[in-house]
Order: C-alpha cells, then sequence, then structure tokens
C-alpha cells in the first residue's frame, strides 16, 4: 500500500477542484485578475508536484 | 466532453452564468465537491456506525454533532436530513393527516406539500392570494373560519411557504403563524427558499416544523433537505418504531418510522455538511446578494415593455417576468421563434432560462459575484437593443 500515493491523489483531485471553482466564479469569459492568477498558477504548481509524486511511487 | 461514453460532462456552472430558478442556491461549495469526491461510494458514512445504529449518532463523520448545529442553525429543538423538503413535509403529513382531515396550504404552495397531504388521505384548502400574489394573514384568518366552519374542527396542518416558487415572493408567515397557534394548527414553514440562503428564526416566528432544501438552498448535493422540529413536535415526528415482528419477533431499535430509519447515507449528508460552515456565513450576506438581484431586475425594467410580475421591491433573487411586449415581439417574427432569446443568451455565456421562454420566465440570481451581475444585466440590455427594443 503507498499511503503516499492515496493521499496525493486526493490532494491533486482537490487542487483540480478548487480550479473547477475559479472557473466557476469567473463565468462567462474566466478572464482572470493578477490575484486569481496568483492563486491558479500556484495550484498549478502544487498539480505538478503531485504528477511527480504519484510517478515516483507508483512507477518508481 | 462525456464522463462516460453515455453521459455526458455537465458543466453549465463552469461555462456559463447560471440562473435557473431552482439551481442556484443548490450549487456546491468547493468543500462539497471534495467530499462528493472522497464520499461517492454507497454507504460511505457508515463505516463507523455503532450501536444505537442510527444515522443522527453517528460521530465520525461528524454527523451527530451536525444534527444539533442545523437544529440552532434554525432555532429550533431537533433536526433530522431528510432526502429532500418533500420529505419533510411526508413525515409531517403522515404525523398528523388523518384520511378526511382538512389541511391549509396557499395558493402559492409547492406541489409537493399537495402530495404529501393527499398521500395520507387529507383534504386539501388553499389560503387564496392577492392581487399581489401574496398571502396575507387576514386571508389566512379568514381560511382558517371558514374551513372550521365546513367541516366543524379546525384544519389539522398548514403548509406556509415563506417565499413562493412561482414568484419568490415574501408571505406575512409571522402573522399567519400567530392566527394558525390561535386555533391551535401547528404549521409547517416551508423555508426551501430561504434555509440556507438567509438567516431563519423558526421557533421566533412561532412554527413547529422548519422544512429546508439541501439542493436547493443548502449547496448540497440532491435529494437532501432538513425538517426540524420544536421538543413537543419531535416526539411525534421522529416517534421510533414499536413494532414487533410476528413469526421471527425482531424488533428495531429506536429507528424513526417517519424518516424509514436512516435518511441521508451517503454522499447526500457529506456534501451537505462539507458545505455547512459556508452557509452559516453566507446567509449573513443575504442583503449582498440581493442587492445584485435588483441590480438585474432594474435593467430589465428599463426595456420597454418588460413587467416584473414579482412584488416590487424584489426582496428575494428568484423573480418572475413578463416580456410578452418585449422580448416575445421579437420571438413573433424571428426565425428561431422564442429560441432566439435562449440563443442570444447562451452566445453570451447565460444559462438557465427555459429555452423557447419569451413570454412569462423565471430567474434567480443568488451567489452570483458583483461582476456577474453586472455581466448579465447588461447582457439583458444588449440584447434588447441588438434587437431595436426600446430602453429607458
Amino acid at each position: 500500500m503507498s499511503k503516499r500515493a492515496v493521499d496525493t491523489v486526493f490532494e491533486a483531485l482537490f487542487t483540480l477542484t478548487d480550479i473547477r471553482m475559479m472557473l466557476r466564479d469567473t463565468a462567462p469569459q474566466h478572464r482572470l485578475d493578477d490575484d486569481e492568477k496568483e492563486a491558479a498558477e500556484a495550484m498549478l504548481r502544487s498539480l505538478e508536484g503531485n504528477i511527480r509524486t504519484l510517478r515516483k511511487e507508483l512507477i518508481g | 466532453m462525456r464522463c462516460t461514453s453515455e453521459i455526458d460532462v455537465r458543466d453549465v456552472d463552469e461555462s456559463c452564468i447560471n440562473i435557473d430558478p431552482i439551481q442556484v442556491g443548490g450549487r456546491l461549495t468547493a468543500d462539497a465537491m471534495k467530499a462528493v469526491i472522497a464520499y461517492g461510494d454507497g454507504y460511505s458514512v457508515c463505516d463507523h456506525c455503532r450501536k444505537p445504529f442510527r444515522l443522527d449518532f453517528i460521530q465520525k463523520p461528524p454527523i451527530q454533532q451536525f444534527h444539533k448545529e442545523l437544529a440552532a442553525f434554525v432555532n429550533m429543538d431537533e433536526a433530522r436530513v431528510v432526502p429532500g423538503a418533500r420529505r419533510g413535509f411526508q413525515a409531517v403529513a403522515g404525523t398528523y393527516v388523518q384520511k378526511g382531515d382538512p389541511v391549509l396550504i396557499t395558493a402559492l404552495s409547492h406541489y409537493t406539500e399537495v402530495l404529501a397531504v393527499e398521500n395520507n388521505g387529507g383534504i386539501i384548502r388553499e389560503i387564496p392570494a392577492d392581487d399581489g400574489k401574496t398571502i396575507t394573514t387576514d386571508s389566512a384568518a379568514e381560511t382558517i373560519e371558514t374551513v372550521s366552519r365546513e367541516f366543524c374542527r379546525p384544519p389539522v396542518l398548514l403548509f406556509l411557504d415563506h417565499f413562493d416558487y412561482q414568484y419568490g415572493n415574501e408571505h406575512d408567515v409571522r402573522g399567519i403563524i400567530r392566527v394558525a397557534r390561535q386555533h391551535d394548527i401547528p404549521v409547517v414553514y416551508n423555508g426551501a427558499y430561504t434555509v440556507g440562503i438567509m438567516e431563519v428564526d423558526g421557533k421566533g416566528l412561532g412554527a413547529d416544523f422548519v422544512v429546508g432544501s439541501g439542493h436547493k438552498s443548502m449547496a448540497a448535493p440532491a435529494p437532501s433537505g432538513m425538517l426540524a422540529a420544536t421538543t413537543e413536535r419531535a416526539a411525534e415526528v421522529f416517534r421510533t418504531t414499536e413494532a414487533r415482528t410476528d413469526l421471527t419477533g425482531r424488533t428495531f431499535g429506536i429507528k424513526e418510522v417517519e424518516m424509514m430509519g436512516c435518511t441521508l447515507m451517503g454522499v447526500t449528508l457529506v456534501g451537505m455538511m462539507a458545505s455547512f460552515p459556508h452557509v452559516r456565513e453566507r446567509v449573513k450576506h443575504w442583503d449582498e446578494h440581493l442587492s445584485r438581484g435588483r441590480k438585474v431586475v432594474e435593467s430589465l425594467e428599463r426595456i420597454v415593455g418588460t413587467r416584473i410580475q414579482s412584488e416590487m421591491p424584489r426582496n428575494h433573487t428568484l423573480t418572475r417576468v413578463d416580456t410578452i411586449q418585449s422580448f416575445d415581439k421579437v420571438a413573433n417574427t424571428h426565425k428561431k421563434k422564442g429560441f432566439f432569446f435562449s440563443s442570444e443568451l447562451k452566445a453570451r455565456g447565460i444559462a438557465g432560462i427555459i429555452p423557447g421562454a419569451t413570454k412569462v420566465w423565471k430567474f434567480n440570481t443568488y451567489g452570483l459575484s458583483a461582476a456577474q451581475s453586472d455581466y448579465l444585466a447588461e447582457t439583458f440590455l444588449g440584447i434588447a437593443e441588438k434587437y431595436g427594443l426600446d430602453i429607458q
């Protein structure tokens, strides 16, 4: 069992959910202001980290 | 984009400003969506269910505590989660209505109140609305007198919608409940359009029961809702089973008869719980949502020929509008007929109005940001301008 992989999957799904909410909050034009862009950037960085972790945990 | 080979992704709220009159208060919070991801499996909240084996006793996740907080949220003594407000109506009707009993609803009541009464053989009598489509205390008092004479006894129950689903009009619940209490008629406060979006004080209003809708106004998945009661009424509506089977002699602990045992056993409940802290906070900001809705209504009123059928000024974000003398005139000559309007809205990223409707339609602005409500107001004016309608 890889607890880390399980946790990372949820973490990534939750971050994607936050991005989904950002799309809702800015619909229909999805024009992000500077603060929103900064938040989006942080979320994308977090997701990239999640993918690296999952690759390491599951594939080695 | 598809979820499966046969089910499309639903992305209406990601792609558009959704103003569907019944959907906006039920949109999930981010926390509810996350909880839904983790608790999607069937009996997902039951992992730690221990004696006495009832949903509202489960402590992990903190369902027992949630029930206490739900009751306090609407200032009532006890609460249960139910699969939609309608199941709350059904539980109350099942407790108090016998065949042939008179039951009061209003001329603007939701159909599920009618079904709940019908299911128990009750006889429905409606309190009429006035010309402004509101239910007044005088009208209620008069109807109670009339029905009491007709049946030689008062009605056994009164269902009262604080804001109705047709016009989003506010009705004098405080005054009507006061009159009902003078006749010892238990009152069900239908808060499908209030509980979860504005503050509700059940005992302050004098209600015996408060019913709320999770999927309509509490940012929860469907079907979900709540039924809250005073201590006295809770003992009746939440009565426990006394049955013993004849052959095997089985009994069923403290399962509640009207609840049919446990109610929301998975994703609906956990979604409701995850949204609850946000819901409890957002009711304090109702005025901001109302103010944004009023701006949209003002822009519609500027389009000559458009008439707001709901009471004015608006006291709710759900509004019914008559555009027979504005957008419907365009529809009469447009090649798409009434569908021109929904097409124009869709092209501008607005969803939730019944396609083809240009005569009388409803919308709800609850939950929109200031930028989104401004955009919506401008969109209505923009479409009117494009088709040469006069704007004041």
